[in-house]
């Protein structure tokens, strides 16, 4: 007998029919062998002894050099550029001061995102606030504190010359708007349309205000797009209509907001092409939106007139991959078709994005054993907790670590508070000194917002008998 | 059960299906009575090569347990679980 057969990892043994059309091109292998121990310079190993698992872990560096990179190349193509940080991609408070320590404003969705921007140090003046929800309230901090405003509504249109009105003041604003690009599904829940004519409503309404100026134009043409000549065509859009509102109503425009939805090198479901190949580099989205913007306001140049200033409120592709999860795999099984599974301490929960990105997944430990198909779930009691439908994978044992990226949009704030606590998100710094930049939740966290009424407040089951009548809590109640 | 075992690995071994089998070294597969092809896993692989070898269940159930250093009671209830899935597949 020789030793060939010799793996370090036990495994059942299996037989798994081929089955026609379950092969694919690229074979039974996975397409990610390397095996990483290391993440942004620091031992995987030693995260997790210090963190737990699972944990979230940022790259300072990374992100740092992320939001160098896209203002350089649309810098370099025009002049005036404001990257306005997109607080609902991570609004993790040492993510966002980082971002802002680079220059960044903030570029909030709703009263709490407004209200932790300040809580930051963010001046009012270097947020922009857009969302279709914005109270009363909110509106009348941000007017008083110099924010700008983009409109998503008439109701919201009319409560801002109401507030401007009581404060006695003229507030510069733009509107969002949203016109067909011929690339993309539009977005037509936000904004004023601009085909149908509510666009054109919107300005006369703002005309007709002593207390508010249109100054800016705001559109966002959707999110993970990776044709990057949408864009070409929402600029051209957006300076065809700032150019109206000039030669028709006297309006100067000196800002133009083209929002977001440059991609990250994620791998979405359904393409069947590799990030690397399928996501265009920044540089041509840049192009795209740059030589538009160039071309469509020469007339204001040849008029020695001042260009607009572009805004460009990109989150994801600035912190995607400046975090990655590490999670560990608490018990493996075989489905009954066959499959392999593992269970994994993070599920969606913590990975909302599973839902939408097949994320890549590389093991921290040489691999034994076969590549098979494999489906990993998270750990909760619900179906739809599957961070990956199908990966070729080794064998995995119970403490097997994994580590899942890139996981730094959309996750720290769209997770999910159900049954299992959140874990530590830490930062690695440009030192490769670690800190926790977020804690993990515990018990305390949980009961914080808890209020027990009167009738109810007793420490312990046994506690119950104390009532004032000597009774249970039952009896108590049906008594009175 | 390892009576109900071995009947069953004989049925396996009686008409010769296991010695027809090809089997290459990295677990692939090929029945030529019907055509169907397999992958084995690495276990698997050492298992059904004990077993066309002629080795009883308890004998390659040992050498598994030996050679991965599980212990007997996995390695006896895991090849059981292989050999209901030779049988259904041969």
């Amino acid at each position: 007998m020789n030793n060939n057969h010799k793996v370090s990892v036990w495994e059942p043994p299996f037989i798994q029919p081929h089955r026609v059309g379950a092969i694919n091109k690229f074979g039974n292998r996975g397409a990610k062998e390397n095996v990483m121990r290391e993440i942004f310079g620091v031992s995987i190993d030693d995260l997790v002894d210090q963190f737990g698992s699972p944990v979230f872990v940022t790259s300072e560096h990374q992100l740092r050099m992320n939001v160098r990179k896209i203002r350089r190349v649309f810098e370099r193509r025009y002049n005036q550029v404001i990257h306005g940080w997109s607080y609902k991609t991570n609004y993790t408070g040492a993510i966002c001061r980082i971002l802002h320590q680079e220059g960044s404003w903030a570029e909030v969705v709703s009263a709490f995102e407004y209200e932790k921007a300040r809580s930051l140090g963010v001046p009012g003046n270097r947020i922009i606030f857009n969302g279709p929800h914005k109270s009363k309230a909110i509106l009348e901090r941000a007017i008083a504190e110099g924010a700008y405003l983009q409109a998503d509504h008439m109701d919201e249109l009319k409560m801002i010359e109401q507030i401007a009105s009581e404060q006695d003041r003229i507030v510069k604003i733009g509107i969002r708007i949203n016109f067909d690009t011929g690339f993309t599904e539009p977005w037509s829940r936000f904004g004023f349309n601009l085909e149908s004519g509510q666009a054109n409503e919107a300005v006369k309404r703002i005309s007709m205000s002593p207390h508010v100026r249109l100054t800016g134009l705001h559109s966002h043409i959707g999110t993970f797009i990776m044709e990057p000549r949408a864009y070409g065509e929402q600029v051209k859009t957006m300076c065809r209509f700032m150019r109206d509102l000039d030669d028709i109503d006297h309006i100067n425009i000196d800002t133009l907001d083209i929002g977001g939805g440059f991609p990250s090198k994620n791998a979405l479901q359904r393409v069947y092409l590799p990030p690397d190949q399928a996501v265009p580099d920044i540089n041509e989205y840049a192009d795209a939106v740059c030589d538009a913007l160039v071309e469509e306001t020469r007339y204001l140049e040849q008029s020695g007139r001042a260009l607009p200033r572009l805004i460009i409120e990109s989150g994801r592709a600035i912190v995607d991959d400046a975090q990655v999860l590490i999670t560990s795999v608490v018990g493996t099984k075989r489905l009954p078709d066959g499959r392999r599974a593992a269970i994994l301490d993070a599920g969606t929960n913590l990975l909302f994005t599973s839902y939408w990105y097949n994320h890549q997944v590389q093991m921290t430990r040489e691999p034994g054993g076969v590549y098979e198909d494999t489906v990993l779930y998270g750990p909760l009691c619900m179906n739809i907790d599957v961070v990956r439908q199908s990966i070729q994978m080794p064998p995995l044992v119970y403490g097997d670590r994994l580590v899942v990226s890139p996981v730094g949009a959309y996750n720290n704030t769209q997770w999910l508070q159900f049954i299992e606590y959140r874990p530590n998100v830490v930062l690695v710094h440009e030192d490769t000194n670690v800190s926790v930049i977020r804690r993990a939740e515990n018990l305390a966290v949980m009961n914080a917002q808890d209020e027990m009424p009167a009738h109810l407040s007793y420490r312990t089951m046994a506690d119950e008998g104390s009532l004032p009548s000597g009774k249970t809590t039952r009896e108590h109640l049906i008594r009175r | 059960m390892i009576e109900k075992m071995d009947t069953l690995l004989q049925r396996i071994c009686v008409d010769g299906r296991l010695a027809k089998l090809a089997v290459s070294e990295t677990g692939f597969i090929f029945d030529p009575q019907t055509g169907q092809s397999f992958t084995l896993n690495q276990t698997g692989l050492l298992a059904l090569d004990l077993l066309k070898r002629g080795n009883s269940l308890e004998m390659t159930a040992q050498y598994m347990s030996d050679e991965y250093e599980v212990t007997m009671d996995v390695a006896s209830s895991s090849l059981e679980a292989f050999l209901y899935q030779l049988g259904r597949y041969l």
